[in-house]
């Protein structure tokens, strides 16, 4: 990995987020605010941007295993440094911290906030914070592989880094196609979602925030309430609907697309998503009918349900004062996720079924010791390399959130506070319990342990390796 | 275009790589995991695993709206298959490696039971690379266009060739009597499309295009061994080794074959009477100089073992054969190859590669300017390639030296009425003529590609 291939990469980022960022300018423009937030973001970007990336141009390296997830860890954090600076120039959010968790919570489609009262934001701001989401749901990479004919680069390990899953599978022969298509489905998707929203009575900035918000599955919401605050039914199970939507493997969209729906269905992934999904509303629709009545606890258990398992993090309730069973239910959801493939975050249903296929199997070996025995999924055996690199996924999250939770404790909350804290931030869903339960927010944490949380969530969002390889010094060594 | 390829081995991946790299889509099917994860992780193509033969693995690659299927795998009845199955599932045209002697006889009947659009030996094919080689016994490649009456020709050049260490421009009035043309020159690894002002040095390998008997005379004028090859040494009696005894004996050479397997000498003595076959240890240096093989115009290494080939062909240069042939597959070995004594190196699977690349090139043009011939020279760096000139074609009779074209690509030769002609300024192209270019760094698919504007 040389330094000016970093450059490059660096440079391009910062290029095309000006370009993102100027959708900010331009409401803001629309809706006659202040522009200097923007104008000056803007300025520091392409100032910084167009001369690493001139300097790095002249590099002919290739991007190699090593280098490409240097290069996903290292555009994140980019991406997320930079994407701070209209919330700095703003002034509303405080410190360069709490800007950065801001910024870092928007991209990695989190959707925790540091502000108590969101309302008093511009609309420019508020899009801004809105529309990270969408840049971070599908991924940065995804978008420069869609648009920037690389075809000489072996670019698959870039993109193996930002789509979420054990494994990740082309659509179709060219990386550069399979990009489009993904990003197809995503826009058509966001804007189906835009028309109902309207035909729900919500007014059209407000619907375009709420959509691409549920596209990225982030939770940034433009009102204190959330979703809460419109008093709309109908635009409640519509949001629900789309959350699910957003959270399946779009690789089966695009096989239902293609004709092949009986394949689609197949997916064993699919399944037990749905299975979980089904079970978590039946419990907690259960456990606060007797507070609600039925209509109500369907619509927030629901509604609940969706965001926590597509780890959007919208609220129609505030369920901090939900039963205890309940909220192991909610923790359960946020560790499961979404699907691979998705733009949701976690752990993925897909890990969980290999774990649980893996125990099934574990279980037999003692029960016949000279078994052979092998991993299925969706009907193909599974390499023990696939299998194993799973294990250790999952080995790896749970010491992050142990490590993540120590020093969050260190604050002095209670034990739900700090551990729903992490738990929310490293699987991207937005609000916890206690302190950081849907009706709060992360303002009252220290600096330490809003930066602890911003790594945990860019380590969440790009599945843990990117982010280490970045403070391992060999990887930066030439060989 | 869509391409499906069957077996991701050397030729497949080979394929692969070139035809990716030229923006087709390309799916590979390979029953090895591991070798799906290379492919996977060094090309932009799309990997499905499972056994190339299967209807359901081929229904998953998408075989029915595949306009090329090549089915490359090491066996012949699964490419046999798969060929079959795919045309069945309405692939367009297939395309087969079929190499087993006992089917070669019979392949035009093969074929058409199979329904397989193109049959491709790579033992074949290189059989006759070696025998091309032959001829010119210094050149380390020789590639043949119109009807073989053009060569391309691939040599080192020594210090006291008269062409050396000044500008082509200063050399070109020698060459006027046998017009032939320099048409690239690799310097120190770096291949580049020659012009007047660039000098060829000492120790660079240079390619020169023309008529094959001005070629020869070149070859004589600067001292160098156009002498017929009269006898010929070979270590490992495999296929390559069969084909091209065959064609020697035919053509009155001597051959002596040391193969290391006693039936697999049997069989060799019963195909081919007239040769002398030893079953021995080809790379046993005490049974070469046994053999006398100092004595011999041309030794040739075509075992199964890369490293023997390349140890024995050098054992054998050093003794004082006069020229030696080795079999290399592994692609980087060649380039190691290339700075040892060796005289030249054949490689069936990139013969079998770039023969097939050349079959999806002239298909892809097939309405536009015709592609003859395609071959990849100087380590792939560069490619010649044949075409005919057609209406479609731009800049019909305008003047060469008013027209301008892309860096890096030469126009060579132009053949009219079947005289080759060298081109100068006042040249121009008509419709009906066959040109040959040459071009590095480039995609050259049609004739109007080679015109910068």
């Amino acid at each position: 990995m040389s330094f000016q291939i970093a450059g490059k990469t660096a440079g391009s980022i910062m290029i095309l987020e000006a370009a993102c960022m100027s959708t900010g300018l331009l409401m803001s423009i629309i809706y006659g605010e202040d522009l200097r937030p923007f104008l000056y973001s803007i300025g520091i970007l392409l100032l910084l941007g167009l001369p690493l990336y001139k300097i790095g141009k002249r590099s002919k390296d290739k991007y190699s295993v090593k280098g490409g997830f240097i290069t996903v860890g290292l555009t994140w954090l980019v991406l997320s440094a930079f994407g701070a600076l209209p919330f700095l120039f703003d002034g509303h959010f405080g410190n360069y911290i709490n800007c950065f968790f801001e910024a870092v919570s928007g991209f990695t489609t989190t959707g925790s906030t540091v502000l108590s009262d969101i309302e008093p934001l511009s609309k420019g701001m508020l899009w801004w914070r809105s529309f990270t989401h969408f840049i971070g749901g599908m991924g940065v990479l995804v978008l420069v592989n869609a648009i920037l004919p690389t075809a000489k680069d072996k670019s698959h390990h870039l993109l193996k880094a930002e789509i979420p899953g054990p494994t990740s599978d082309k659509l179709v022969p060219k990386l550069s196609d399979t990009s489009k298509i993904l990003y197809g489905m995503y826009i058509a998707l966001t804007l189906i979602m835009v028309l109902c929203l309207l035909l729900s009575g919500i007014g059209l900035y407000d619907a375009l925030n709420i959509s691409v918000a549920t596209a990225g599955t982030g939770g940034f919401a433009v009102k204190n309430l959330s979703i809460a605050g419109y008093y709309n039914i109908a635009a409640e199970y519509i949001i629900s609907i789309f959350m699910f939507l957003f959270s399946i493997n779009f690789a089966l969209y695009f096989l239902m697309l293609t004709g092949k729906v009986k394949q689609a269905l197949k997916s064993e992934e699919l399944h037990f998503f749905l299975g979980l999904v089904f079970a978590a509303i039946l419990v907690i629709t259960i456990k606060i009918t007797n507070i609600y009545g039925l209509a109500d606890a369907f619509r927030y258990a629901l509604f609940t349900v969706a965001s926590v398992v597509s780890t959007t993090g919208f609220s129609n309730i505030d369920y901090n004062n939900w039963p205890a069973l309940c909220e192991v239910v909610i923790i359960i959801l946020m560790l499961c996720g979404a699907c691979a493939g998705s733009t949701g975050g976690g752990v993925k249903s897909a890990r969980l079924v290999i774990l649980f296929k893996t125990l099934r199997q574990e279980v037999a070996q003692y029960i016949h010791p000279r078994a052979v025995n092998v991993v299925r999924y969706d009907g193909k055996v599974l390499q023990e390399k696939t299998v194993n690199s799973v294990l250790r996924f999952f080995f790896i999250y749970t010491v992050i959130v142990f490590s993540a939770l120590l020093l969050v404790s260190l604050d002095g909350f209670d034990f739900r506070t700090n551990f729903s804290a992490v738990m929310t931030c490293i699987n991207n869903v937005g609000p916890g319990f206690g302190a950081v339960g849907p009706a709060e927010n992360f303002s009252a944490l220290s600096g330490l342990s809003k930066i602890v949380l911003s790594f945990s969530m860019l380590i969440g969002r790009l599945e843990i390796y990117p982010i280490i390889i970045l403070f391992t010094p060999s990887a930066w060594r030439k060989d | 275009m869509r391409i499906t390829i069957v077996g991701g081995g050397k030729v497949g991946y080979t394929i692969a790589e070139n035809l990716a790299n030229e923006k087709h889509d390309i799916t590979v099917v390979e029953a090895k995991a591991s070798v799906i994860e290379k492919i996977n992780e060094e090309l932009d193509v799309l990997c499905i695993k499972g056994n190339g033969a299967s209807v359901a693995v081929l229904k998953e690659a998408g075989v029915e709206k595949t306009d090329i299927f090549i089915a490359t795998t090491s066996r012949d009845e699964v490419n046999m298959i798969a060929c079959l199955t795919a045309k069945s599932l309405g692939a367009k045209y297939t395309i087969a490696r079929i190499r087993d002697f006992d089917y070669t006889d019979e392949i035009d009947l093969l074929t058409h039971e199979l329904k397989i659009d193109l049959a491709i030996n790579p033992e074949s094919a290189t059989a006759a690379s070696i025998s091309r080689l032959m001829r010119f016994p210094d050149a380390a490649d020789v590639e043949t266009f119109y009807h073989g009456r053009i060569e391309l020709v691939g040599f080192r050049a020594h210090d006291d060739d008269f062409f050396t260490e000044r500008s082509l421009g200063a050399v070109g009035e020698r060459l006027t009597n046998e017009p032939v043309l320099f048409c690239a020159v690799e310097h120190k690894g770096i291949t580049s499309i020659p012009n007047g002002s660039t000098v060829i040095h000492s120790g660079d390998k240079v390619y020169m295009i023309g008529a094959t008997e001005n070629i020869s005379k070149f070859f004589a004028k600067i001292g160098r061994n156009t002498r017929k090859v009269k006898n010929v040494f070979i270590i490992g009696g495999g296929r390559v080794a069969t084909y091209l005894s065959k064609q020697l004996i035919k053509a009155g050479t001597d051959v002596k074959i040391i193969e290391q397997n006693y039936d697999t000498c049997v069989s060799l003595t019963e195909m081919l009477p007239s040769a002398i076959i030893i079953s021995g240890d080809g790379t046993d240096q005490n049974l070469l100089d046994l053999e006398n093989v100092s004595k011999y115009d041309c030794f040739l290494s075509l075992t199964g073992r890369d490293e023997d080939n390349i140890i024995a062909a050098l054992y054998a240069k050093q003794q004082g054969a006069k020229n030696a042939i080795a079999k290399v597959n592994r692609q980087n070995y060649l380039r190691i190859v290339d700075s040892l004594e060796i005289d030249s190196i054949v490689s069936p699977k990139l013969i079998t590669a770039y023969g097939i690349i050349r079959t999806v090139r002239g298909m892809l043009n097939s309405h536009g300017s015709q592609m003859l011939s395609l071959y990849k020279i100087a380590d792939g760096e560069a490619e010649a390639m044949e075409f005919v000139v057609s209406r479609s074609t731009k800049h019909l009779g305008t003047p060469l030296k008013d027209i301008r074209m892309r860096p890096g690509v030469l126009l060579a030769l132009i053949i009219r009425n079947g005289v080759p002609i060298i081109p100068e300024g006042m040249d121009c192209l008509k419709a009906g003529d066959n040109i040959i270019v040459v071009s590095k760094g480039h995609q050259i698919l049609d004739i109007n590609d080679i015109y910068d504007d």
